[in-house]
């Protein structure tokens, strides 16, 4: 167990890997569209927490961060549209519970 | 330290999952990505970890709450049904991805050889990020761009009652 409490790289991919976990969990076992979009950006943050990892290991490798930028603004699209959807959702339906919203008519 | 941070993340993470309330469960939230960029911190990279707490904590979080507050809906609905297969092959279907994906990276002997050939590396800074960006990723940096504009373009779009 020694090298998984000190910051080795199994430590982090480690982390990453339940932090991948417990927002997949989210998604799945949760009804609320807004935690589900929690549990996505935990998702994303697992990946980044990975990519940053491998790059620091294999020597500061600084195309790592330029591709967390990139995650970064992905994630930021990703939250303006999800939240706009969840709006008009709301809107049309007042419901935020994704099991009142599986049919597409009114 | 790494420990210290890596405690605060999953607990973060896993007061989410259990939350009832969603504000509560977003604040769990905030305190997991400020254990992400502690993290990052550990990984001498203290852009990523800025960036994390400015644009993860502070813009999408407050996007988020302030989307929780406006539709008022704080509390879990009751489910319509109970479906309890569905929820049991979800919890399964997890703990089998989980055990076998711990295993693999467990038994990786990559991950090791990797671990065991790691040099001390300086801090990242700005200014090599910024070189890497515009010397090699300069496509990636536009269109990056033009997705952000298409994004609050179409988000306004969504929203607006009438077009």
């Amino acid at each position: 167990m020694g090298p998984w409490m000190s910051g080795s790289l199994q430590g982090y991919i480690f982390v990453a890997l339940l932090l991948f976990i417990i927002g997949l969990a989210t998604v799945l076992l949760r009804r609320t569209l807004l935690m589900q979009f929690m549990g996505v950006e935990l998702m994303l943050n697992a990946a980044n927490v990975a990519l940053l990892a491998f790059a620091r290991f294999r020597g500061g490798d600084v195309a790592g961060t330029v591709f967390y930028l990139f995650i970064l603004g992905v994630a930021a699209c990703e939250a303006a549209i999800g939240l706009a959807l969840v709006i008009a959702l709301f809107r049309h339906r007042k419901t935020t519970d994704a099991d009142r919203a599986d049919s597409l008519r009114q | 330290m790494f420990l210290l941070f890596a405690l605060i993340t999953i607990i973060g993470a896993l007061a989410m999952f259990q939350q009832k309330n969603v504000i509560v469960a977003g604040l769990c939230l905030v305190l997991t990505f400020f254990g992400v960029a502690g993290l990052f911190l550990m990984l001498s990279n203290p852009v990523a970890a800025a960036l994390q707490i400015i644009v993860y904590s502070g813009a999408i979080m407050v996007l988020v709450l302030f989307t929780i507050m406006l539709l008022n809906s704080h509390e879990e609905e009751p489910a319509l049904q109970p479906r309890p297969f569905q929820r049991w092959t979800g919890a399964l279907l997890l703990a089998v991805f989980g055990a076998f994906a711990l295993r693999l990276v467990a038994g990786s002997k990559a991950l090791v050889d990797l671990n065991k050939a790691a040099q001390p590396v300086g801090g990242m800074n700005l200014a090599r990020v910024g070189e890497e960006i515009f010397r090699n990723y300069l496509l990636g940096f536009e269109v990056i761009g033009l997705l952000l504009l298409a994004a609050m373009v179409g988000a306004v779009a969504l929203t607006k009652k009438e077009l």
